[in-house]
Formats: structure tokens, sequence, C-alpha cells
């Protein structure tokens, strides 16, 4: 069809034996596409099937020209016949289909036509359409990086286009020339959403036109050897320009979105019987014939075999062991890595003390000395002498270079899913990024966020994300409403991201090289307003070492525990410090990490002090001091001598004028207040 | 005397086919033209007249339909050379502007690389599009007609492309 790529398979020119392996496939995926429907019927299983009849050329090429031993392979929910045809059994389709314990991509937990087979690195991507395009650039960021001559593949239908993310991504391997195949199976409709709902151009992909270093070939989804030869030139061009291209695949979608659309509702029957003339395996079908390369009765001897594969296949899947209701917590995060040296994130060492930005600044060049697969990257990170907004990163660049240190385009989704995927090329990889530059412009990346958060559990340990997500957070800087915010209760809602938040240099220090050297995700919150005061200075060990879930008490007391972290944990102190002038003996716990919470040490201090203030700056309401208060109150009630008090900010943004800031922030004279209140009670 | 002309559309469309029988009309009566079925079209049929006319309406967004699409490889291989073929086709001006036409252009390369002279180019003058695949210069290369936008123009548009086809038919 196309005249921008060599015509390499034809009718007349492939082999028998190739064209004979090439029904097969089709022929066997489109009866597990046609069979999946009734697994639902029969209440087995697949509840969710998007049947791909109708982009069977293009799915069939798609895993024809994938690589497992080289190659990475993001597939969308609707190629069935993409991961088939990349070497999935018919027998791991229908696993993952009905959900088996020994499904390739999950073992059962994530939803059914999620394809995967980590493995091979056919990854188990997420339900949120196309966002796997943004791992596919990481991963390709990294074989340029490692000198790996492979390709990333992603595909996913045209409606996705409409994506701010996967502008993102494109724009990304087009800036950074990465080796990134976006397959965009245009079938005409995102559910029932016809595409003219998406973008007024017809043909989406023409709206990438204008960025450099992207090749845009369009092909005919629906006709194998186009679409084949369209693959071919795709991947020959990636890996030898080692340039992104863009293939865009003409489809039909010849059945509904998925078995809870009814597509008679929105299309009439003209427009059915259309698309199903259209059907991709038929004309691959009456070619064969026509062409004389097979006899009808050798293709249905083909047909036969598929039927009895198919069955087979079934019969074995339906006698797989279902998932044990007791792994459930398997797989929720990675073991982290452990201290030997420090196994209570505790030192004794005095000297110089440095400042909170100093120590952060240092343990990343630490970091990235011992460990030469570590990668930073963020806004504003490295630009010459400049590292950052404050100057965290400063140096960096100089010392590690261009490439394993620089500074990302304006896109935070892009910064933490390029981090993900870049994850995905060997677990000896560690990145650290600027999750944003500021904690306040984090929420454009919750979606990648909560994608990244389950992706060690939906794989069932296949994979986990190995980064360190590093956000400047809170106020007192007079910031206003996008500078001053705390991010943590919001965060920390969803399992599988462990939640740091120092304050002191010595164990920001310590919990960022276990963060660094850890598998896994940590977000690692940095209270701003401290980086440079004298205040959270500390003398920190070359090697030192905090490990998660681990609590400090940074003051010792009898009569009030006060539970706190971050910028708070500085008030606590000079509130306690005030309290004892008026002889009320104050214990001050800081937290170090939010998730895992160390419960045994807040337990320990109450069953002292009866009384317990749970103190931080964010808000009062549904601020992760809930989560702790309501923990102390159902494990620890017996303790209490009175009511778990809760201080912190206002239910309220942050105003920028100070006199507003005082007002909505917690501070010392508010924390002195509270004790005392509780002290009487 | 001008040798036989045979026009190929398919007998399973509606606008195509009804195009057909215009074209056919517009020859007059006594114009020696066969009628057959692209649907079935085989190489010995093609090969079997100097004059053609072809009907190929435009699908999805800038494809052959099927049946010309199946029968490309065939044609791949044909030895066209002095071969005179006219290509007419259906598109959609306003609802398909981005490729108005374009199986008329893709027919009309894939013939050209084969030997054969594409006749019956046409004024684009009166269209309004984005993007054609037909497109030639200033022309088409063949008829394009427009049943959705441009229905009145259409017994015109075929009056005189049969006149013009007279002179440069073999």
């Amino acid at each position: 069809m196309s005249e921008s790529y060599p015509k390499k398979y034809t009718i007349k020119k492939t082999e028998k034996k190739v064209l004979k392996k090439w029904y097969e496939l089709l022929v066997v995926g489109r009866k597990l596409d046609e069979r999946a429907p009734n697994y639902l019927k029969q209440a087995i299983g697949w509840s969710y099937h998007a049947p791909y009849a109708g982009h069977d050329g293009i799915q069939f090429a798609v895993g024809q020209h994938f690589d497992r031993d080289k190659d990475h392979l993001f597939p969308y929910y609707r190629d069935m016949l993409t991961t088939f045809s990349a070497g999935l059994t018919a027998e791991e389709i229908i696993l993952n289909g009905i959900s088996k314990a020994t499904d390739k991509a999950s073992g059962g937990r994530h939803m059914s036509n999620h394809f995967a087979k980590p493995e091979w690195n056919i990854h188990n991507v997420s339900s949120c359409t196309a966002n796997h395009d943004l791992h596919a650039v990481g991963v390709a960021r990294a074989m340029k990086y490692y000198k790996h001559k492979g390709v990333a593949i992603t595909s996913h239908g045209e409606s996705s286009l409409s994506e701010g993310y996967v502008f993102e991504a494109i724009n990304g391997a087009s800036r950074e020339k990465l080796p990134v195949i976006f397959v965009i199976q245009d079938n005409g409709y995102g559910i029932s959403v016809p595409k003219n709902m998406q973008t007024a151009n017809r043909k989406p992909s023409n709206n990438f036109s204008g960025l450099k270093n992207l090749r845009i070939i369009h092909c005919n989804g629906k006709d194998v050897f186009d679409s084949m030869n369209a693959m071919a030139e795709a991947k020959k061009h990636a890996l030898e320009v080692g340039e992104p291209v863009m293939v865009h695949a003409n489809c039909v979608r010849i059945e509904s979105h998925s078995n809870s659309d009814r597509h008679e509702l929105y299309r009439d029957e003209n427009e059915r019987n259309y698309v199903s003339e259209y059907d991709p395996l038929a004309k691959f079908r009456r070619m064969l014939i026509r062409y004389k390369r097979f006899t009808e009765k050798e293709l249905e001897g083909i047909e036969e075999d598929a039927t009895k594969q198919v069955k087979t296949a079934h019969k074995k899947a339906l006698a797989a062991p279902d998932p044990d209701p007791a792994s459930i917590f398997d797989y929720v995060m990675p073991e982290p890595y452990v201290s030997e040296k420090y196994p209570e994130g505790i030192h004794n060492q005095d000297g110089e003390k440095i400042k909170l930005v100093e120590a952060i600044n240092k343990t990343l060049k630490e970091e990235f000395r011992h460990n030469p697969d570590t990668f930073i990257w963020g806004q504003d990170v490295a630009n010459k002498e400049k590292g950052g907004a404050f100057n965290v990163t400063k140096g960096m660049q100089k010392e590690f270079g261009e490439k394993r240190v620089f500074s990302a385009p304006i896109a935070e989704d892009f910064i933490v899913g390029t981090a993900n995927g870049m994850s995905r090329f060997n677990d000896k990889i560690r990145v650290v990024i600027e999750g944003a530059e500021f904690a306040d412009y984090f929420w454009p990346a919750m979606e990648q966020y909560v994608d990244s958060s389950h992706d060690y559990w939906r794989s069932n340990g296949q994979f986990v994300p190995n980064m360190t997500i590093r956000l400047a957070s809170g106020g007192y800087i007079g910031g206003g409403l996008y500078h001053s915010q705390n991010i943590e209760g919001a965060l920390a809602t969803l399992p599988g991201v462990r939640i740091v938040y120092p304050a002191f240099a010595d164990d920001a220090a310590g919990l960022l090289r276990t963060a660094i050297r850890s598998k896994g995700i940590t977000m690692f919150m940095e209270p701003k307003a401290l980086y440079n005061s004298p205040k959270a200075a500390a003398t920190v060990p070359d090697d030192f070492e905090v490990p998660f879930g681990k609590a400090r008490v940074r003051r010792e007391g009898k009569d009030i525990t006060l539970v706190t972290y971050g910028n708070t944990l500085i008030h606590s102190l000079q509130a306690a410090e005030k309290l004892q002038e008026e002889g009320i003996d104050i214990e001050v716990i800081d937290l170090r990490s939010l998730v895992p919470l160390d419960k045994e040490a807040i337990f320990k201090s109450i069953k002292k002090t009866s009384k317990v203030v749970v103190v931080h700056e964010d808000k009062v309401f549904a601020g992760f001091g809930s989560e702790i208060t309501s923990t102390i109150m159902e494990e620890a009630f017996e303790y209490l001598d009175a009511p778990v008090k809760r201080i912190g900010s206002t239910f309220t943004p942050v105003g920028f004028n100070r006199i507003l800031e005082n007002a909505i922030l917690p501070n010392t004279d508010k924390i002195v207040e509270g004790v005392r209140e509780l002290y009487k009670y | 005397m001008m040798k036989k002309i045979g026009l190929f559309y398919s007998f399973n469309t509606n606008k195509t086919a009804r195009a057909g029988e215009k074209i056919k009309n517009a020859f007059g009566k006594d114009a020696n033209i066969e009628v057959l079925n692209a649907e079935k079209v085989s190489e010995e049929e093609f090969m079997k007249f100097d004059n053609l006319i072809v009907g190929v309406p435009t699908w999805f967004d800038g494809e052959l339909p099927n049946y010309w699409d199946e029968f490309v490889p065939a044609l791949e291989d044909l030895d066209l050379k002095g071969k005179k073929i006219a290509i007419y086709g259906l598109g959609d001006q306003k609802g398909y502007p981005e490729n108005f036409n374009d199986g008329v252009g893709i027919f009309a390369s894939i013939v050209e690389k084969c030997g054969a002279k594409v006749v019956g180019f046409t004024s684009r003058e009166g269209y309004t599009y984005e993007h054609s695949a037909a497109e030639r210069g200033d022309q088409f290369c063949g008829l394009c007609l427009d049943q959705e936008n441009q229905a009145r123009l259409t017994e015109k548009r075929v009056k005189d492309w049969a006149t013009q086809l007279k002179k440069e038919f073999n």
C-alpha cells in the first residue's frame, strides 16, 4: 500500500512454511479471541475481554518483530494476538483470561486481557490507557545509555493519543532520539466515541508530524503483509538510525469495545457489516487461495488443528490452580537494603555539623560514586553551576556527566514514568528523581505514582521500579499555595511505596542511602525550610544508614509524647524546651519513616507517658496524623490517660502573606498551647 | 476505430457501480464496452484489453478496497506497456478531506509502474479538500466523483470525461 517502505514480505514470494506458521498463529489467535466471551457466560472468568478482531495484521506483525532477547514490548489490553504472535502459548493466554495462579502476567492479580510475560520483557502494563508509552521511553533511554541494540515497542489505540502523557512520551523520544516504536492501532473508536471527538485530524498520528527525529509510517493494519513490511521498516529504522518511529495502522473493530459494551447501540447494521467485510483473517485466507499458495483442504487442515490446540489449552488452563488468598500480602513492597552497621539508624558520632542540603548533596554524590548505574533527573536539577532550585544537586552533573545527571522537560508524569521505564532494563539501575521542583507540582505525576505503586504487586513480584523520588516539601518560606504543600497524606493511602520525611541532616543522609540501595520506590520528602537551617544541621558519619520504619527518640521525657516528623520536629523540640521550664517533661519522637510506620516506638513511649500529641505540618483533617491517631486509639488505648491530641494546619490552603501563613501552619507556640491543654486533662 | 474498452468495477457496490453505468452510457450505444466485476478480476481478463476504465473508490482513511488490494500482487507482475488505463473513483471531500480519492492515485501509481499509460486526467478546479494521492500537479490522474457533496456535478463530469477518453484511448 505505502511506497515509503520496501515490500519484504509478499503473498507470492514468502516461503510456504512461513505462511503456514503465520496462518496457524492467526487462526489460533482468532479462535481464542472468539472463545473468550464464553468464559464469562459460563461464569469461569475473563470478565474483561477487548476483542482484537480487525486488528489482526498489525498485531501479528508487532509480535513477529519482537525479539525477546533484545527488545521490550508494552502491549495494551487489546493485544491478544500481539502477545500470542510474540510467543505466548494458547494456554498462557487463557491462564491470564481466567486469572489463574500460574498466569505469567500476574498470577491472577491483574485484570484479564492484560497479557504479559515479564521474563521475556513483554511487560505487565496498567489499564490506564497508553501510560506505558512513558515506560517504553524510559527503557529505551537505558538501551541508548548502555549501547544495547534493541527497541522498545509500545502499542495502543488511536484515541489514547489524546492523553497528555502520550505527548510527553513521544516528545521525549523525539528529543532524546530513542529507539521506540509507537504502534497506533486505529480502529476509529475509543469505546463508543468516534475519533472525530478526539482530535480534528482523521489521521491522528499526523498531529505529531512537527516533531523532529520522529518518522511516521502509515500502514494497513488489516493486511498482514503490509503490516509486516511496515514493522520491518520501523524496526530497521529504530535500530539503525536509533530514532523513534510511529506506526499508524488502520484497523477496524469488528466487535464491541469489550464485553461490557454493545456496539449495536451506536453503530448501524451497515457499518457493522462493512467492518466485518474487512476481516483481515478472511482477507489473508482469500489471498492464500487466490495466489495458489494453499489449497482449501490444506487450510481446513490447519483450522482443524487450531481448534484442537485451543481445546487442549482450555483443558490445561481450567485445571490450573487458583491464587491463594493467603498470598495477598506477597509483593506489596520488596525487602529493603539492610544496614548491618546501623540497624537502628542511630549513631554517636560527634564533630562538625553539616546542613540538611549539604547532607543530601553529599550522600547523592557518594552513592553515585558507589554505584555507576545511578541516574538523576528532574526539573531544573542540572545546568552548569546550578543544581536545582535549592542547590541539592549542585556539582553532580560536573562530576557524573550529562548522561547520568540532567534536567528533564517540565513534564512531571514523564519524569516519573521514564524512571519506572528505565528500571525495567535491569535491576542494578537506581534512579533518583526530583518528582517535581516542589512537592506542590507533583500532582500531574500522580498517574505514574499510582501505577508504579502497584507494579510489584500487580506483576506478582516480577518487576518493581527502583526509584527514589525526592520532593522539596512543606512551607514556612512564605511560598503560598504552591510552594508550601505537604502531600504525604495523599501519597500514603497507596500501598507499595515507602515514604520517609527526615528533618535532621544525619537522618536524611542515612535514609537517602538506604533508599538508593534498596529495591522498590521510596518517596523522599525534604522539608525545604530546613535545607539551610542550623537547627537541622547534624554530624553525619560518612557511611551512615537509617533503615526504613525506625523512629528516633530525639528527646526523652516522661509526661507527654510528641509524635512528629519534618518541619514540626524542630518546633516540637523547641516547644519541649519551653515546656520544660513549666515543669512538663516532653518526649519527642521523630518518625522519620511514615510508611512503614514504627508503631512499636510510639507505643513504647505512650506506655511511659500515657499522653500523646500527634504533630505535623499538614492539615489535621485527613492528614497522615489521622492514621497515626487511629492506630494509637485502636492498638494502645489501654495505655492512654487522655484522648490523642492532633496539631497541624487548618483545613485551608496556605496563604502567601506571612500573616496568613502564620495563622494557618502549626508552630512552636501552637504546640506549647496544645500540650498545656492536654497536660491538664 | 477505438479498440474495445474493459470497464471494471465491483458489482457489490452501489455508488461505484452506478457511476460505472453512467460512464458506459456516456460513451453512447455504439461504444464497444465490456463490463467486468472487479471482485473476481483475473490477470487474463485485465490483459485482454488495451483500453481500460477502472472504478476505484477510496476506503477508510485512504485505502484501496479489498478487491483491488488483493489483486495488486498479481497486477504488479503484469506488463501493461501499450495499455491506456482511465481511473474513476468516489470520495468525500468534506467527510474525508485528508485522503480525497486516494484510491485513484494509489491505483494509478501501481499501473504506471507496470508500464501502463494513465489517461483521463481532470482539472482539480471546483474541489475543496486537504490532501489527495490522486493529485498530479494541478490535475487529478482520473475522474474524482463526490456523490456526498457534489452529486449534481456528476452527470457533467462523467459526460466530459467520456468525451475526453474517446480522444485519448487507443
